[in-house]
């Protein structure tokens, strides 16, 4: 049996350099297809998508809410042609009841341990409209390494240069913000995976650099400790979400090659210039996310905390605007309120005003969004404060031997396609 | 000031939120001569499901059907508690919740805010 699986493409955001990298969920969720099943992997990102390819059931991965209806699009278009279509993936999740109109099947949860099944109901033609299995989590220990042999490795390289592979740790939650809905997606208890499954998943990977994705490796700190410990010998170079700032851990997360993390700024209060300066003290650089469009920031709030974040000397910032996405405190305060006044999920990309903000028109948070991108980036652009961060890890991996030179034969193509050099 | 919790939930109810998930919120209600006051409670973190805004057209039938509540005598309300953070949108909040009410079900919710000075009042026998 031939099993398509689809990732969708969406609309990037304007002016932001554009990496791709592997889907994660998809190459997690491969690996939990029989193994009888030939699995072909389209990621329409970066490849045109193949209706009448000869298969025979078809499966859409989809992460993003700003990818969703590129989803059900393809779906309708597979399904008018006679195919069989199931759906999974967080956005699945969030859009459920939507998504089941373009749906043969919709699976809701985590697929480790029902796959076997759902590919027997396909194959009986008694395919359910919906696996429910979100008050049905798998044991953590089942959880396997992805399948990442699903990809089409050339693709996933600038200018010869390998895109991180992404990888995960643990799943669920138990923070609760204000903008986040993995502890819907996941559930409200951290379930941090087995060491020796991490650190063997770990090993399998041909590439130096990763994305660790968990939403947050701060929620244990034996276990985070433990696993920074037993990952120092693989001489990974990472980056990840936030982890813990204790010495003792930012010390073993360093000897384990942690490249940058991810640090949510939300003010411009001594506890984040501490802390940044605590992850560069340990030579760890830092990513700071900022979401802009809270109810407690006014406009003179938002230009404060850029000054700020250029004062703290951020190595990367990544500005978003709030998306109110589904499950989330952020959706139901503003729905209570009557304040979203686009439901159009093409633009649930975080870079685009759905709602009436609090203090400012939806326009002048338009602005101040763009005018934060445009201030933190003004002496350095993006690129170039990227590349520095490049050169560190290049660096160190030149001193313990794990460097890898650019592909030559991939040197003049950008993710699969050819790289238009401009003549001064 | 802060709230005393307790004032807006005796007691915490337990249901079945979307796609089966248990779910729990606390609950007050307040029987007066003709109208019934219902404080459903977000639970934030201790709730393992669904929410009680996304889930209340079909949670304000299932109160009122469990204990005895006329559809159009009952006034309910949503309280969201203080998070406790310095966030101003994690603070206290009421809304009061209208509905349509079509072949016995709850439907178009639309929410007012409340002041606690006035969900007192409602509350008070």
């Amino acid at each position: 049996m031939k099993f398509q699986l689809i990732f969708p493409k969406w609309r990037k955001l304007e002016g932001q350099t554009t990496f791709n990298l592997p889907p994660h969920g998809a190459a997690v969720f491969a690996a939990t297809i029989p193994e009888h099943i030939e699995v072909e992997f389209i990621d329409e990102n970066l490849e045109e998508m193949r209706f009448d390819d000869d298969v025979d059931f078809v499966g859409i991965s989809m992460l993003l809410t700003t990818q969703i209806k590129r989803g059900w699009a393809i779906a309708d278009e597979y399904r008018k042609r006679g195919k069989k279509v199931i759906f999974g993936g967080i956005s699945t999740m969030l859009h459920a009841e939507e998504t089941m109109l373009h749906a043969d099947s919709v699976f809701l949860g985590e697929a480790e341990g029902h796959m076997e099944q759902v590919f027997a109901d396909f194959k009986n033609g008694v395919l359910k409209k919906v696996y429910n299995h979100m008050n049905d989590l798998p044991p953590i220990e089942i959880v396997g390494p992805a399948r990442r042999e699903i990809y089409k490795r050339d693709l996933y390289y600038h200018k010869g240069v390998q895109m991180l592979d992404l990888f995960h740790a643990s799943r669920g939650c138990k923070f609760s913000c204000y903008p986040c809905a993995v502890s819907y997606l996941g559930g409200r208890r951290f379930r941090p995976r087995p060491i020796d499954k991490s650190i063997e998943e770990l090993e399998m990977i041909e590439n130096n650099r990763l994305f660790i994705v968990d939403n947050s490796l701060a929620q244990d700190t034996q276990w985070e400790k433990d696993l920074f410990r037993e990952m120092i010998p693989l001489k990974k170079k990472w980056c990840s979400h936030t982890i813990e700032d204790k010495p003792e851990v930012l010390d073993l997360a360093a000897q384990a090659g942690a490249w940058y993390v991810y640090q949510a700024v939300f003010d411009t209060s001594d506890y984040i210039r501490r802390r940044v300066k605590q992850y560069h003290d340990y030579g760890i650089g830092v990513e700071g996310t900022i979401l802009l469009g809270l109810d407690n920031q006014t406009e003179d709030d938002i230009k404060r905390l850029i000054d700020f974040l250029l004062e703290i000397d951020l190595d990367l910032a990544e500005f978003t605007i709030l998306a109110p996405f589904p499950h989330t405190k952020a959706h139901n305060d503003l729905i209570k309120q009557d304040r979203i006044f686009n439901k159009n999920w093409d633009d649930y990309n975080a870079g685009q005003v759905v709602y009436q903000p609090k203090h400012m028109s939806p326009e002048r948070l338009q602005e101040l969004y763009q005018y934060a991108w445009d201030a933190f980036y003004k002496d350095e652009t993006q690129e170039e404060k990227m590349f520095k961060l490049l050169k560190k890890v290049v660096s160190r991996e030149i001193d313990d031997g794990t460097f890898r030179k650019r592909r030559k034969d991939l040197s003049k193509t950008s993710f699969g396609r050819n790289v238009n050099y401009k003549i001064a | 000031m802060e709230t005393n919790v307790s004032n807006y939930q005796n007691q915490t109810y337990h249901f079945k939120g979307l796609w089966d998930l248990p779910s729990i919120c606390g609950l007050k209600i307040v029987k007066k001569q003709n109208e019934t006051v219902v404080i459903a409670t977000d639970l934030f973190d201790d709730n393992p499901g669904t929410s009680i805004t996304e889930w209340n057209t079909k949670l304000i039938k299932e109160i009122c059907d469990n204990n005895n509540i006329n559809y159009y005598e009952v006034i309910y309300i949503e309280h969201t508690p203080n998070k406790k953070t310095k966030l101003s949108f994690n603070q206290e909040s009421f809304y009061q919740v209208e509905f349509d009410i079509v072949d016995d079900k709850f439907d178009n919710p639309k929410w007012k805010e409340l002041t606690k000075d006035q969900v007192d009042k409602l509350i008070t026998i």
